[in-house]
């Protein structure tokens, strides 16, 4: 009995801690986006809707990543991240379209051709997606090995 | 495998942070850039063409260098058939320089006048695209394009030949007088030669004349010419006349303007 409660309150313990720590490193991330989204104003006054679209952008992205913390230790807490991985390669190709924004005020139209720069941070997130995969593989590995090491030998 | 992973996971984070720097660096580097175009003028260089004139000022305040900067200019006339078009091409503009470019597009006149006769008597307007690219920070090609047009002044605006008088000049022969007058809108100075051939309803030629004029731009030009008539030259035949202009200048000849004899 002393035990179980014992055990429960670790429990508690844990999840307290984990809540704490993803909420504090969600906090953060806000907190950089805060500091930094002044600095694309000048992009922003370019591109009309850049700033809602990076908002929505940004907050997917912190729930993944706070969930990802949240079951940290399990195989949701990979499932997460390469969900967050697919979430950025697929926001990024969706915005992408061909490569080439264009923007028009009066008669005057600016073409500024963005292929190297989604090229460059869709491959950075495959690069991401990759280590999650591997993570994941890691874990499972680990996991398989730790069930064989503590099956009891069978004496013949 | 902790190893590879760890290794993955600081590589990917350093690529990003490079990366979204040099996205900012980038952004700021736009707000760094000054284009001062100053009025766009015309011009006759020493060879007698026309020259289109666009003096640019690029001060590049930002961290990167612009490579490859140019501007394309295309003339078109009121039907969109092409007249000229000029290249200008900077291989780089240096970071924290101020470049300036003189972009000249050369303008046949002549080739203007054969294609519309209009922009030699009417004040007109000139279609221009212009398009200006670089290569901004090296890796991010842009272009502005724009549409506008050009003023186009006529050299022989309201070109006019007013009511024909004819007097006795002597027995045999009598003199027309015709009164011919026009402004010079253009760019540039008139200096030339008008030649008039006054043809009768059989599509004879009764008399020709020459006439010298030097209308400096802006200016106006009105003279008598006349023409002298052999008697025996009916005069009905005359009334259903016409007469045949040729312009003869420094700069374009365009001929025959026809116009009716009074």
């Amino acid at each position: 009995m002393v035990e179980q409660n014992k055990n429960s309150k670790n429990t508690i313990k844990e999840i307290t801690y984990r809540v704490l720590k993803a909420s504090l490193k969600a906090i953060l991330i806000y907190v950089i986006y805060v500091l930094v989204s002044p600095m694309l104003v000048p992009l922003a006054e370019l591109v009309p809707d850049l700033m809602s679209s990076i908002e929505s952008f940004a907050l997917i992205f912190v729930a993944l990543m706070f969930l990802s913390d949240l079951t940290q230790d399990t195989i949701f807490q990979y499932f997460f991240n390469t969900a967050r991985q697919i979430y950025i390669i697929g926001y990024l190709l969706l915005s992408m379209g061909n490569g080439v924004m264009s923007l028009s005020y009066d008669n005057l139209s600016l073409t500024v051709n963005l292929t190297i720069f989604y090229g460059i941070a869709v491959l950075l997130s495959l690069l991401g997606l990759a280590r999650s995969i591997l993570q994941a593989i890691d874990y499972m590995g680990k996991k398989a090995e730790n069930e064989i090491s503590f099956q009891p030998i069978q004496k013949i | 495998m902790k190893v590879p992973i760890r290794m993955l996971g600081i590589a990917t984070s350093v690529f990003w942070v490079l990366l979204i720097t040099f996205i900012i660096l980038a952004a700021y580097s736009v707000t760094d850039l000054r284009f001062d175009i100053d009025e766009p003028e015309l011009r006759v260089d020493p060879d007698g063409q026309l020259i289109f004139n666009l003096p640019l000022n690029i001060d590049n305040g930002g961290y990167y260098s612009l490579r490859e900067f140019h501007i394309t200019t295309l003339f078109s006339n009121a039907e969109g058939l092409e007249i000229s078009w000029a290249h200008t091409l900077v291989p780089v503009i240096p970071s924290g320089e101020i470049t300036r470019i003189n972009h000249n597009v050369p303008l046949n006149i002549e080739e203007i006048y054969q294609n519309d006769d209009n922009y030699l008597f009417e004040d007109n307007d000139l279609q221009v695209s212009l398009s200006v690219g670089l290569n901004f920070a090296e890796v991010l090609p842009s272009q502005i394009s724009t549409n506008f047009t050009f003023p186009w002044g006529a050299p022989f605006s309201n070109f006019n030949l007013g009511q024909p008088s004819i007097n006795m000049f002597n027995l045999t022969h009598s003199i027309i007088s015709v009164p011919m007058s026009y402004d010079n809108h253009a760019f540039y100075d008139v200096m030339g030669s008008i030649d008039v051939g006054l043809y009768d309803d059989g599509y004879s030629l009764l008399s020709e004349t020459q006439e010298l004029i030097n209308t400096p731009q802006q200016s106006a030009y009105s003279e008598n010419m006349e023409l002298i008539v052999s008697n025996n030259s009916s005069l009905d035949n005359i009334q259903d006349g016409y007469f045949n202009i040729y312009f003869s200048t420094l700069m374009f000849e365009h001929g025959p303007l026809v116009i009716p004899y009074g």
